[in-house]
């Protein structure tokens, strides 16, 4: 299995690097969302804090989404979906590996690429402005490390889940952008969990929305501290990764006898 | 021997939303949805021994790729029993799909923008082709179809033939004992689907593969299958050898002579139009057409009457015969 990871891997970076300029794209994109929100709270916070975020604590939340969103994002629906719709899932059908592996295979070449390069502009923009340097924690970053890979294991499965009702539906993609658009809030991506009202904030802990990005990044930048918290958060990762994933096998075992195999 | 393929009783309905046109439609559909029924194919039941190559023939919306999707265990039954290459396709997981190549005409696997070797080692890798075989296939494979020069090239660069043998290639790597080519010639000139057939023919002698495979093209038929099955409206109507299906349709032969004589004493139309009905004239070709049973003696007779230079008998083109199978049905000369 590691060589064909290993073969899958190696065809994703050669096809990236045909297309250098959509790689500007998607950083471009994944590096906006949150520079946009950062100069928003920025110039909420002026020289004081809202809701105990001075500008530095903004700063530090910002560039930990920018790195723990490209890390965890899975665009699998989108795949799926044309797959599906176009008749694209035939030969993946029969050959002797699941679709699934594929699509891990993919998340880990585009995921292993763009965050990278965050990482490395992270770096220099840590070296020029303070405010955005972590303090030097290795226990605290191998609980995130962990945190990160199971938001990234949730989020794959929800995307695919989601992908695979266009067996059903053709708006499989538009349930995606739903999901998406509720996750802005919920899930962290435009404004730390903390300023939320609380009834929101509450429904993202009860839902799996903080588990997918806002827990990772909240203990990344300290904001979650205590192993009380901690394991907490670690096993609400868990139980919804756990739900997901039955999700996923339900979705995929009913929906493969559902397909119409698309095409000649 | 026991059969590679088995299929018994084999039925797939698919549901289809229907809807009236216009808005008022759209909007009927959008809360009150109707269903109709499509029976794609209806308890069709045959036997594939290994080494046969047998063609699906008929028309679009036949029931012939539903039926090859069903065998290669993309689509999902909807009653019947499947057997192939000694598996159910639904359960037999990854040992029944490293027994199996699957080429669609209209969808391909190769990675479009890298050059096709990228895929061939893709396959390698997913299939676990050890190094020496993998190697050695490759060869093989590139000389039969000559690909030498393509390897290298971007997919997207290369024309519909070349990427049609490098999918064969792609889908051979790993030596499957069972092919189903959907439409492997499709939108190919002549020339490449000559070449594909001669590749196919070839593949099969040296490997003793069983290939089965559904077309358009009538030539695909002819050159390659020993056994067709034709299939209309999701029902098997005749399972057997081309030749006995062109008997039992076509009731005429044609006769094609070359007559003889010298300007004075030419045969005229209405002199060979007392033999048979007159396809075609054209001094000094001509071609009559009579009834299948009556072709010795009425040869006999033109022979004997006329200056006859050269004459042959033959069947109806073989697309007319498959015409008339479509709209007659087959079992009407029984």
């Amino acid at each position: 299995m590691i060589r064909r990871y290993a073969a899958l891997i190696r065809n994703a970076w050669l096809v990236d690097l045909q297309y250098r300029a959509s790689i500007v794209l998607w950083l471009l994109w994944g590096v906006t969302e949150p520079a946009i929100a950062l100069g928003i709270w920025w110039a909420i916070a002026g020289d004081g804090s809202v809701g105990g975020y001075a500008r530095a604590d903004f700063a530090r939340y910002f560039f930990a989404v920018m790195l723990i969103n490209q890390l965890t994002i899975a665009w699998d629906s989108w795949y799926l979906d044309r797959w599906i719709r176009e008749g694209d899932l035939n030969y993946r059908l029969a050959r002797p590996l699941d679709p699934a592996h594929e699509a891990v295979a993919e998340n880990i070449a585009y995921k292993a690429r763009t965050a990278s390069v965050i990482l490395v502009v992270w770096l220099l923009v840590a070296a020029a402005w303070p405010a955005v340097r972590l303090p030097f924690a290795p226990g605290r970053w191998a609980v995130t490390l962990l945190a990160v890979l199971l938001a990234a294991a949730m989020r794959f499965f929800i995307s695919f889940t989601t992908g695979l009702l266009a067996f059903w539906t053709t708006r499989a993609t538009a349930i995606m952008e739903l999901h998406a658009g509720v996750s802005l809030f919920l899930a962290g991506r435009i404004a730390p969990l903390a300023l939320l009202p609380p009834a929101v904030a509450g429904v993202a802990g009860v839902l799996w929305f903080r588990s997918m990005l806002a827990f990772p990044v909240d203990l990344l930048t300290g904001a979650v501290h205590g192993t009380d918290a901690i394991v907490r958060g670690l096993a609400a990762q868990l139980f919804w990764l756990g739900v997901w994933i039955v999700a996923y096998r339900i979705a995929w075992s009913r929906g493969i006898r559902k397909y119409g195999a698309v095409g000649g | 021997m026991p059969s590679i393929v088995t299929a018994e009783r084999l039925s797939k309905t698919f549901q289809v939303k229907v809807r009236d046109p216009g808005l008022r439609g759209a909007l009927r559909a959008l809360f009150q949805p109707r269903y109709r029924d499509v029976h794609a194919v209806r308890d069709v039941t045959f036997r594939i021994d290994p080494g046969e190559i047998v063609a699906f023939l008929g028309p679009n919306g036949a029931g012939k790729t539903t039926t090859l999707k069903m065998l290669a265990g993309l689509l999902y039954p909807t009653s019947g029993r499947v057997e192939a290459a000694g598996f159910n396709p639904w359960t037999g997981g990854p040992p029944f799909k490293r027994r199996i190549a699957l080429v669609l005409g209209n969808r391909q696997q190769l990675v479009w923008d890298l050059p096709p070797e990228e895929t061939f080692l893709l396959n390698r890798a997913i299939y676990d082709v050890p190094e020496g075989d993998y190697r050695e296939r490759l060869a093989e494979l590139v000389a039969l179809l000559e690909l030498a020069d393509v390897l290298q090239k971007p997919v997207r660069q290369l024309s519909l033939g070349e990427r049609m043998k490098c999918e064969l290639v792609a889908s051979l790597l790993h030596r499957p004992p069972l092919l189903f080519l959907d439409e492997p010639t499709l939108g190919l000139d002549v020339t490449a689907q000559e070449a594909i057939r001669r590749f196919l023919i070839e593949y099969r002698e040296r490997h003793g593969a069983t290939v089965l495979l559904t077309s358009h093209y009538m030539q695909d038929v002819t050159a390659l299958a020993s056994r067709v099955l034709m299939i209309n409206r999701g029902r098997l109507l005749y399972d057997g050898a081309l030749e006995v299906l062109v008997a039992r349709i076509a009731r005429t032969k044609r006769i094609e002579l070359v007559l003889g004589g010298g300007d004075g004493n030419r045969v005229t139309p209405e002199a060979l139009a007392s033999f048979g009905e007159v396809k075609s004239f054209r001094f000094p070709n001509a071609v009559l057409e009579v009834r299948r049973e009556d072709a010795p003696a009425t040869s006999a007779r033109l022979l004997a009457a006329l200056p006859v230079a050269d004459l042959s008998i033959e069947d109806p083109p073989i697309e007319e015969v498959i015409r008339l199978a479509f709209a007659r049905g087959v079992e009407e000369d029984e």
